[in-house]
């Protein structure tokens, strides 16, 4: 398909992408002992035009990082502290009501983490999106209809039945690329897919990331794509975060993420990979298991239970974000030479 | 797609009768058991006592007949296959209490006493129950929820003839502003004059809004449990991600959270068929309850077991009804599928 913009958002490429900034951003869920940070002093910039992944064990914080960037956290979470700058929108924090809203869907678009469960069950898709575009003062809504139809062939379905499909006649999988398909379907300029893939086979799901690719390059997007899978993201990512505790705790180029890993967990991310270690003998799962708000230290690393680099200082002294050569990471044992297993090339 | 739905309805529509009817059998049996075998059989006294009377056998027979829809004679079977018969004719007998008159011509006059005000109830607390359970579930941290919550538990736990009660104690003795019985005043000409309409809707009053608030507290707690429940549906979420207008989120919430109350439409018309008797004897109303207790009490079988079966096919037909009504907005059913 060539892009036949309707242009409810900003068309490529008469407008670059815009650039989106996490700054020591804070949410806490309130619990029985009081609010716990699910996401600790986030920082982390996402580049104009690139696709940065973000992988992490569940429970990390991925889901509620996203769900930030659309000020969009639910009770009994709130974001406590911290900016989430876009190009264009500013500090989406400090938006609320009707400016807020325009920004969902519009310029902001979503996949939510239960893509599957995302529609409402009552309506034909069509009709929920028409709504969509409704909502959105869409004034031209066959194109918004044609634009639907050609996002829902390129994810290998049949565009007019789905739309004239509820729910319940289409499957999981299906589902999930109808959920991707409204997040795209606006032209929203930045894109955040939480697990977008989780209900797909291996081959359907190397597709839709190949189109979400494609769709990325094609309308100059900034895109987050969230996955506890390092495999699945590795194809598509220019960027890639590691997330551990509600800390970002590695950040850079996906390739030299996965090809050097400076942090502890990443290595043992990638040890635990055998299509990324390259060798299945070689193959070694994490040990231990990933916190919860409840059991994560109140000083020191977070990483330290699990971490076979750690140090006395580990215990007391929370690792600072140190940033070289366009690289951060977050550990007091990082910078010293670390042995690594034999891998793939990343380039 | 279309036409295996239409399929789905017709298979939906047909099991419904074949329920109905096996169980307006049911009901008609049991009233042929309870006539023909109550202590003193009604149907052999009556036939004795009009021989008595210097009736000959074959009238009385003849007569008895008429009056219970079956012969007074002949074996069980015979008298069974009888009454049967004249059922499928809308032959429900004679009434022995108002002599001579047809148990349908009583019925026909009873039914819209009960019906109209039943369905008026019905209609009236579901749109208050519906609309103060969305406000219940919105409101539900605050003093508001609460309050419409708690109106919700009581009138719920409240059996109808004691609002029925109350409301006669308040509004006709306390606050003398209303009728306290009788379907309208006498002094009235029947027909479409401001006086006899005016008279009507006055002695309505009462019985319409002890139905309704039978009903209510019922309606109140569906809705709000079904509206938290829905809030808490991820769909509801990502329609806010997708930055749909409030109005059309709520839209969603609210179809959603209506629609399993369709189900229990049916159970509360049953239900207020079944108040019906306790409110009409206290507003003296002179419906289908008022003529059931009035049968009972003056040994009218036929009349009793004509009411009775009018009374359950009523409440069969409002199941059928509501179950239409639900398959027209429920696609998961309309489709057949397995949602
Ligand atoms: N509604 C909630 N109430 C309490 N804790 C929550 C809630 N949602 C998420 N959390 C906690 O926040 C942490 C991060 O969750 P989440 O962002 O969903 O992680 P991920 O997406 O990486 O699996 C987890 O420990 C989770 O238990
Ligand atoms: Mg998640």
């Amino acid at each position: 398909m060539t892009t036949s913009s309707p242009a409810p958002g900003c068309p490529a490429p008469s407008c670059p992408a815009p650039g989106v900034r996490i700054r020591d951003l804070t949410v806490v869920y309130k619990t029985p002992v009081g609010e716990l940070p699910a996401v600790s002093g986030v920082d982390l910039t996402l580049t104009p035009g690139t696709i940065t992944g973000v992988v992490g064990e569940s429970g990390s914080g991925k889901s509620t990082l996203a769900l930030s960037l659309l000020n969009a956290v639910q009770p009994p979470g709130r974001i406590k502290s911290g900016t989430v700058e876009i190009d264009g929108l500013g500090d989406v924090v400090k938006l609320g009501g009707e400016q807020l809203r325009q920004t969902r869907g519009r310029k902001v678009g979503y996949v939510f983490q239960a893509a599957q469960n995302s529609l409402n069950p009552l309506k034909t898709i069509g009709k929920q999106l028409l709504d969509l575009g409704r909502s959105h003062e869409v004034d031209d809504l066959r194109a918004l209809v044609r634009d639907a139809k050609d996002l829902l062939a390129r994810m290998g379905m049949d565009g007019a039945r789905v739309l004239d499909s509820h729910q319940h006649e289409l499957s999981g999988g299906m589902r999930q690329r109808v959920g991707i398909m409204l997040a795209l379907v606006l032209n929203a300029q930045v894109v955040v897919l939480d697990e977008p893939t989780t209900a797909l086979d291996m081959i359907t799901q190397a597709t839709i990331l190949r189109i979400i690719r494609e769709v990325h390059e094609e309308r100059a997007l900034t895109t987050l794509v969230i996955t506890h899978d390092v495999g699945a993201v590795a194809e598509v990512a220019d960027d890639l975060a590691v997330m551990y505790g509600g800390r970002v705790v590695e950040h850079g180029r996906i390739t030299e993420v996965l090809g050097a890993p400076r942090h502890p967990y990443t290595q043992g991310l990638i040890r635990a990979i055998p299509r990324l270690s390259g060798d299945i003998s070689l193959a070694r799962a994490l040990p231990g298991r990933p916190p919860t708000l409840g059991t994560l230290p109140a000083a020191g690393c977070v990483f330290r239970e699990r971490c076979d680099k750690r140090m006395e200082i580990c215990e007391t002294v929370e690792p600072q974000s140190v940033t070289l050569d366009g690289r951060t990471v977050a550990c007091h044992a990082a910078g010293r030479p670390l042995p690594l297993v034999k891998r793939k090339e990343y380039a | 797609m279309t036409r295996s739905r239409g399929g789905a309805v017709a298979r939906r529509v047909a099991g419904h009768l074949i329920r109905g009817l096996v169980m307006v059998w049911v009901v008609a049996t049991i009233s042929f058991v309870i006539i023909r075998e109550i202590p003193g059989n009604p149907v052999q006294g009556q036939y004795e006592s009009l021989i008595q009377k210097g009736m000959s056998p074959e009238q009385a027979e003849r007569a008895t007949a008429v009056l219970y829809g079956f012969l007074p004679t002949g074996s069980l079977w015979d008298q069974y296959t009888g009454y049967l018969g004249s059922l499928l004719h809308f032959d429900l007998g004679r009434s022995l209490s108002t002599p001579g008159v047809e148990v349908t011509t009583l019925i026909g006059h009873a039914a819209r006493w009960t019906v109209l005000p039943v369905l008026a109830g019905t209609l009236l607390s579901f749109l208050l129950g519906v609309t103060m359970g969305v406000y219940a579930a919105i409101k539900r941290s605050g003093k508001l929820g609460d309050l419409l919550a708690l109106s919700g538990s009581l009138l719920h736990g409240v059996p109808v003839y004691v609002i029925g009660l109350l409301l006669t104690a308040i509004f006709t003795t306390l606050w003398p502003i209303l009728p306290s019985g009788g379907p309208v005043d006498v002094e009235f000409v029947p027909g479409l004059n401001p006086g006899y309409v005016g008279s009507l809707l006055q002695h309505a009053v009462l019985p319409v809004v002890t139905y309704t608030l039978a009903s209510y507290g019922g309606w109140i707690l569906a809705m709000k449990s079904n509206v938290v429940a829905v809030l808490g549906d991820d769909f509801i979420l990502a329609a806010e991600l997708r930055g749909l207008k409030r109005g059309i989120v709520f839209r969603y919430l609210a179809r959603n959270a209506i629609l399993p109350l369709f189900t229990i439409l049916a159970l509360s018309i049953g239900m207020l068929f079944g108040g019906s008797i306790f409110i009409e004897e206290i507003f003296n109303y002179p419906g289908l309850g008022l003529l059931l207790v009035n049968s009972i009490s003056s040994r009218d079988y036929a009349l009793m077991g004509g009411t009775f079966l009018v009374i359950t096919v009523g409440i069969i037909v409002a199941n059928i009804a509501a179950d239409l009504l639900y398959t027209a907005i429920d696609p998961r059913v309309r489709s057949g599928g397995s949602a």
